[in-house]
Protein backbone atom coordinates (compact mmCIF):
# COMPACT_ATOMS: atom_id res chain seq x y z
CA UNK A 1 0.00 0.00 0.00
CA UNK A 2 2.71 2.40 1.07
CA UNK A 3 4.85 1.42 -1.89
CA UNK A 4 2.08 1.91 -4.44
CA UNK A 5 1.43 5.38 -3.02
CA UNK A 6 5.11 6.18 -3.40
CA UNK A 7 5.07 5.01 -7.02
CA UNK A 8 1.94 7.09 -7.63
CA UNK A 9 3.68 10.17 -6.21
CA UNK A 10 6.67 9.55 -8.45
CA UNK A 11 4.35 9.26 -11.42
CA UNK A 12 2.67 12.54 -10.52
CA UNK A 13 6.02 14.23 -10.10
CA UNK A 14 7.22 12.99 -13.48
CA UNK A 15 4.12 14.06 -15.37
CA UNK A 16 4.01 17.43 -13.59
CA UNK A 17 7.55 18.29 -14.62
CA UNK A 18 7.14 16.92 -18.12
CA UNK A 19 9.77 14.19 -17.63
CA UNK A 20 12.43 16.82 -17.12
CA UNK A 21 15.81 15.21 -16.61
CA UNK A 22 17.42 15.72 -13.26
CA UNK A 23 20.99 14.88 -12.37
CA UNK A 24 22.49 14.30 -8.95
CA UNK A 25 25.68 13.40 -7.15
CA UNK A 26 26.53 12.65 -3.55
CA UNK A 27 30.28 12.37 -4.08
CA UNK A 28 31.19 15.69 -5.63
CA UNK A 29 34.58 17.22 -4.87
CA UNK A 30 34.87 20.72 -3.48
CA UNK A 31 38.30 21.96 -2.50
CA UNK A 32 39.72 25.31 -1.52
CA UNK A 33 43.03 27.00 -1.20
CA UNK A 34 43.59 29.81 1.28
CA UNK A 35 47.32 29.78 1.84
CA UNK A 36 50.00 32.43 1.50
CA UNK A 37 53.69 32.30 0.75
CA UNK A 38 54.22 31.38 4.43
CA UNK A 39 51.83 28.48 4.59
CA UNK A 40 50.05 26.31 2.10
CA UNK A 41 46.49 25.63 3.16
CA UNK A 42 44.52 23.22 1.03
CA UNK A 43 41.41 21.25 2.00
CA UNK A 44 39.24 18.84 0.07
CA UNK A 45 35.72 17.55 0.60
CA UNK A 46 34.82 14.50 -1.49
CA UNK A 47 31.22 14.07 -0.40
CA UNK A 48 29.44 17.17 -1.68
CA UNK A 49 25.80 16.65 -2.68
CA UNK A 50 24.41 18.39 -5.73
CA UNK A 51 21.27 18.36 -7.85
CA UNK A 52 21.01 19.82 -11.34
CA UNK A 53 17.76 20.28 -13.25
CA UNK A 54 18.51 20.16 -16.98
CA UNK A 55 15.23 21.84 -17.93
CA UNK A 56 15.31 24.89 -15.67
CA UNK A 57 19.03 25.16 -14.94
CA UNK A 58 18.32 25.06 -11.22
CA UNK A 59 21.45 23.88 -9.41
CA UNK A 60 22.13 23.23 -5.73
CA UNK A 61 25.16 22.17 -3.75
CA UNK A 62 25.64 21.25 -0.10
CA UNK A 63 28.65 20.15 1.93
CA UNK A 64 29.35 19.17 5.50
CA UNK A 65 32.06 21.48 6.87
CA UNK A 66 33.50 18.64 8.98
CA UNK A 67 34.08 16.71 5.73
CA UNK A 68 36.94 18.99 4.62
CA UNK A 69 40.22 17.13 4.95
CA UNK A 70 43.49 18.94 5.58
CA UNK A 71 47.02 17.61 5.52
CA UNK A 72 47.65 18.83 9.06
CA UNK A 73 45.40 17.88 11.97
CA UNK A 74 45.81 21.24 13.72
CA UNK A 75 44.67 23.18 10.65
CA UNK A 76 41.54 21.05 10.43
CA UNK A 77 40.81 21.61 14.13
CA UNK A 78 41.26 25.40 13.88
CA UNK A 79 39.17 25.48 10.72
CA UNK A 80 36.28 23.66 12.41
CA UNK A 81 36.43 25.06 15.92
CA UNK A 82 37.62 28.63 15.50
CA UNK A 83 36.89 29.82 11.97
CA UNK A 84 33.89 27.92 10.61
CA UNK A 85 32.32 26.97 13.97
CA UNK A 86 31.17 23.79 12.30
CA UNK A 87 29.25 22.44 15.31
CA UNK A 88 27.03 25.53 15.13
CA UNK A 89 27.00 25.77 11.31
CA UNK A 90 27.53 22.18 10.09
CA UNK A 91 26.72 22.83 6.41
CA UNK A 92 27.55 25.22 3.62
CA UNK A 93 25.30 25.45 0.58
CA UNK A 94 24.70 27.11 -2.73
CA UNK A 95 21.31 27.47 -4.41
CA UNK A 96 21.10 29.04 -7.80
CA UNK A 97 20.58 28.81 -11.51
CA UNK A 98 22.63 28.26 -14.63
CA UNK A 99 21.51 31.37 -16.48
CA UNK A 100 22.41 30.09 -19.96
CA UNK A 101 21.09 26.52 -19.60
CA UNK A 102 19.36 26.73 -23.00
CA UNK A 103 22.79 26.83 -24.66
CA UNK A 104 23.65 23.40 -23.17
CA UNK A 105 22.57 20.42 -25.22
CA UNK A 106 22.34 17.44 -22.85
CA UNK A 107 22.05 15.09 -25.84
CA UNK A 108 25.19 16.31 -27.57
CA UNK A 109 28.59 15.42 -26.06
CA UNK A 110 30.87 18.38 -25.50
CA UNK A 111 31.99 21.02 -23.03
CA UNK A 112 29.72 24.00 -22.55
CA UNK A 113 30.67 27.20 -20.74
CA UNK A 114 28.02 28.23 -18.22
CA UNK A 115 27.26 31.11 -15.89
CA UNK A 116 25.90 30.31 -12.45
CA UNK A 117 24.10 32.83 -10.28
CA UNK A 118 22.68 32.29 -6.83
CA UNK A 119 23.01 32.41 -3.07
CA UNK A 120 25.96 31.00 -1.16
CA UNK A 121 25.58 30.21 2.52
CA UNK A 122 28.74 29.73 4.59
CA UNK A 123 29.10 30.13 8.36
CA UNK A 124 25.40 31.03 8.59
CA UNK A 125 25.83 34.05 6.30
CA UNK A 126 24.02 34.26 2.95
CA UNK A 127 25.49 36.13 0.04
CA UNK A 128 24.61 36.52 -3.63
CA UNK A 129 27.30 35.42 -6.04
CA UNK A 130 27.99 34.67 -9.68
CA UNK A 131 30.66 32.56 -11.31
CA UNK A 132 31.69 31.01 -14.59
CA UNK A 133 31.96 27.25 -14.93
CA UNK A 134 31.53 24.48 -17.42
CA UNK A 135 29.35 21.45 -18.06
CA UNK A 136 30.83 18.49 -19.89
CA UNK A 137 28.36 16.05 -21.41
CA UNK A 138 29.50 12.55 -22.35
CA UNK A 139 26.82 9.92 -22.86
CA UNK A 140 24.54 9.92 -19.81
CA UNK A 141 27.23 11.46 -17.61
CA UNK A 142 27.50 15.14 -16.83
CA UNK A 143 30.51 16.75 -15.24
CA UNK A 144 30.37 20.22 -13.74
CA UNK A 145 33.43 22.28 -12.93
CA UNK A 146 33.81 25.77 -11.54
CA UNK A 147 36.46 27.90 -9.92
CA UNK A 148 35.76 31.07 -7.98
CA UNK A 149 37.09 33.27 -5.22
CA UNK A 150 35.38 33.82 -1.89
CA UNK A 151 36.29 36.72 0.41
CA UNK A 152 36.56 35.22 3.88
CA UNK A 153 35.42 38.34 5.77
CA UNK A 154 32.19 38.43 3.72
CA UNK A 155 31.02 35.43 5.71
CA UNK A 156 31.89 36.89 9.13
CA UNK A 157 34.77 34.47 9.60
CA UNK A 158 37.24 36.03 12.00
CA UNK A 159 40.93 35.23 11.53
CA UNK A 160 43.03 36.14 14.59
CA UNK A 161 45.80 38.67 13.95
CA UNK A 162 48.52 36.23 15.04
CA UNK A 163 47.88 33.99 12.01
CA UNK A 164 46.66 36.74 9.65
CA UNK A 165 49.83 36.64 7.52
CA UNK A 166 49.52 32.87 7.07
CA UNK A 167 45.91 32.77 5.95
CA UNK A 168 44.82 34.48 2.77
CA UNK A 169 42.00 37.05 2.83
CA UNK A 170 40.34 35.09 0.06
CA UNK A 171 39.82 31.42 -0.64
CA UNK A 172 39.93 29.97 -4.15
CA UNK A 173 37.25 27.29 -4.41
CA UNK A 174 37.30 24.53 -7.03
CA UNK A 175 34.17 22.45 -7.72
CA UNK A 176 34.17 19.19 -9.66
CA UNK A 177 31.02 17.05 -9.74
CA UNK A 178 30.26 13.94 -11.78
CA UNK A 179 26.49 13.66 -12.02
CA UNK A 180 24.29 10.65 -12.73
CA UNK A 181 20.68 10.69 -13.88
CA UNK A 182 18.19 10.90 -11.01
CA UNK A 183 15.76 8.03 -11.49
CA UNK B 1 75.47 35.30 39.61
CA UNK B 2 74.95 31.59 39.93
CA UNK B 3 71.26 32.22 40.52
CA UNK B 4 70.95 34.30 37.36
CA UNK B 5 72.56 31.53 35.34
CA UNK B 6 70.16 29.01 36.78
CA UNK B 7 67.15 31.12 35.90
CA UNK B 8 68.49 31.61 32.42
CA UNK B 9 68.95 27.87 32.01
CA UNK B 10 65.42 27.21 33.27
CA UNK B 11 64.00 29.73 30.82
CA UNK B 12 65.94 28.10 28.00
CA UNK B 13 64.53 24.68 28.90
CA UNK B 14 61.00 26.07 29.02
CA UNK B 15 61.49 27.80 25.66
CA UNK B 16 62.82 24.58 24.11
CA UNK B 17 59.93 22.54 25.50
CA UNK B 18 57.50 25.16 24.20
CA UNK B 19 59.11 25.13 20.77
CA UNK B 20 59.10 21.34 20.74
CA UNK B 21 55.43 21.23 21.64
CA UNK B 22 54.58 23.86 19.02
CA UNK B 23 56.53 21.88 16.42
CA UNK B 24 54.73 18.67 17.42
CA UNK B 25 51.33 20.39 17.15
CA UNK B 26 52.20 22.06 13.86
CA UNK B 27 53.36 18.88 12.12
CA UNK B 28 50.76 16.57 13.71
CA UNK B 29 49.11 14.43 11.04
CA UNK B 30 45.39 13.63 11.00
CA UNK B 31 44.81 10.15 12.50
CA UNK B 32 45.23 7.21 10.13
CA UNK B 33 41.71 5.82 10.35
CA UNK B 34 42.76 2.59 8.61
CA UNK B 35 44.92 1.49 11.53
CA UNK B 36 42.77 2.80 14.39
CA UNK B 37 39.99 0.78 16.01
CA UNK B 38 36.37 1.81 15.59
CA UNK B 39 34.90 3.46 18.68
CA UNK B 40 31.33 2.52 17.73
CA UNK B 41 30.00 -0.40 15.72
CA UNK B 42 26.63 0.03 14.07
CA UNK B 43 24.44 -0.88 11.09
CA UNK B 44 23.50 1.37 8.17
CA UNK B 45 19.76 1.29 9.01
CA UNK B 46 20.36 2.04 12.66
CA UNK B 47 22.77 4.90 11.85
CA UNK B 48 20.40 6.64 9.41
CA UNK B 49 17.46 6.16 11.80
CA UNK B 50 19.46 7.79 14.61
CA UNK B 51 20.05 10.90 12.45
CA UNK B 52 16.45 10.97 11.23
CA UNK B 53 15.05 10.77 14.77
CA UNK B 54 17.24 13.37 16.44
CA UNK B 55 20.04 14.92 14.43
CA UNK B 56 21.51 16.94 17.29
CA UNK B 57 21.75 13.86 19.51
CA UNK B 58 23.17 11.74 16.69
CA UNK B 59 25.78 14.43 15.93
CA UNK B 60 26.96 14.18 19.54
CA UNK B 61 27.20 10.39 19.40
CA UNK B 62 28.72 9.79 15.97
CA UNK B 63 30.26 12.91 14.41
CA UNK B 64 34.08 13.10 14.39
CA UNK B 65 34.21 9.53 15.74
CA UNK B 66 35.71 6.52 14.02
CA UNK B 67 32.79 4.16 13.46
CA UNK B 68 32.27 0.90 11.61
CA UNK B 69 29.05 0.44 9.70
CA UNK B 70 27.63 -2.82 8.35
CA UNK B 71 25.16 -2.81 5.49
CA UNK B 72 24.18 -3.94 2.02
CA UNK B 73 25.91 -2.15 -0.86
CA UNK B 74 23.43 -0.06 -2.87
CA UNK B 75 25.95 1.47 -5.28
CA UNK B 76 29.67 1.82 -5.94
CA UNK B 77 31.33 4.77 -7.68
CA UNK B 78 34.96 4.96 -8.69
CA UNK B 79 36.06 8.18 -10.37
CA UNK B 80 38.70 8.29 -13.09
CA UNK B 81 40.85 10.10 -10.51
CA UNK B 82 40.73 7.02 -8.26
CA UNK B 83 38.26 8.42 -5.77
CA UNK B 84 36.06 5.57 -4.50
CA UNK B 85 32.64 5.94 -2.87
CA UNK B 86 30.32 3.17 -1.61
CA UNK B 87 26.65 3.71 -0.71
CA UNK B 88 25.00 1.48 1.90
CA UNK B 89 21.26 0.75 1.99
CA UNK B 90 19.51 1.91 5.12
CA UNK B 91 15.91 0.88 4.52
CA UNK B 92 15.03 4.58 4.09
CA UNK B 93 14.59 5.26 0.34
CA UNK B 94 15.57 8.92 0.83
CA UNK B 95 18.84 8.39 2.68
CA UNK B 96 21.72 5.96 2.59
CA UNK B 97 25.20 5.97 4.07
CA UNK B 98 27.84 7.59 1.82
CA UNK B 99 31.29 6.13 2.44
CA UNK B 100 34.17 8.07 0.87
CA UNK B 101 37.33 5.97 0.78
CA UNK B 102 40.99 6.78 1.13
CA UNK B 103 42.37 7.08 -2.42
CA UNK B 104 44.72 4.19 -1.61
CA UNK B 105 41.68 1.92 -1.00
CA UNK B 106 40.25 2.18 -4.52
CA UNK B 107 41.73 -1.20 -5.50
CA UNK B 108 39.98 -2.93 -2.58
CA UNK B 109 36.68 -1.22 -3.45
CA UNK B 110 36.92 -2.62 -7.00
CA UNK B 111 36.49 -6.12 -5.52
CA UNK B 112 33.15 -5.24 -3.93
CA UNK B 113 29.80 -5.79 -5.65
CA UNK B 114 26.37 -4.20 -5.35
CA UNK B 115 24.02 -6.21 -3.11
CA UNK B 116 26.81 -7.63 -0.98
CA UNK B 117 27.00 -7.18 2.78
CA UNK B 118 30.07 -5.23 3.91
CA UNK B 119 31.53 -3.56 6.99
CA UNK B 120 33.19 -0.20 6.42
CA UNK B 121 35.19 1.88 8.87
CA UNK B 122 35.47 5.65 8.64
CA UNK B 123 35.02 9.01 10.34
CA UNK B 124 31.41 10.23 10.51
CA UNK B 125 31.08 13.86 9.39
CA UNK B 126 27.30 14.23 9.84
CA UNK B 127 24.18 14.04 7.67
CA UNK B 128 23.60 15.88 4.41
CA UNK B 129 21.17 13.87 2.28
CA UNK B 130 22.94 10.75 3.49
CA UNK B 131 24.90 10.10 6.62
CA UNK B 132 28.50 10.65 5.48
CA UNK B 133 31.65 8.72 6.39
CA UNK B 134 35.10 9.97 5.36
CA UNK B 135 38.51 8.26 5.21
CA UNK B 136 36.91 4.87 4.78
CA UNK B 137 38.46 1.44 4.49
CA UNK B 138 36.93 -2.04 4.34
CA UNK B 139 36.88 -3.99 7.59
CA UNK B 140 38.01 -7.53 6.72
Amino acid sequence: MKKSFFVFCCFLLCTATGFAQKYFTKNGTISFEAGTALEDIVATNKTAASVLDAATGQIEFAVLIKGFEFRRALMQEHFNENYMESSKYPRASFKGKITNIQSVSFQKPGTYPVTVKGTMEIHGVKKEMQTAGSLTISGTAVQATARFVVTISDYKIAIPRIVADKISKTATVVVRCNYSILK
Amino acid sequence: MKKAKRILLLLLVIALLGAGYAYYQYTRQPPDVKTEAAEIKTEAGELVAAFNNDEAAANKIYVEKIISVTGKIADIKIDPTGQATVFLESGDPMASVTCSFYDTEAAAVKNLATGRQVTIKGVCTGKLMDVVLNKCSIVP
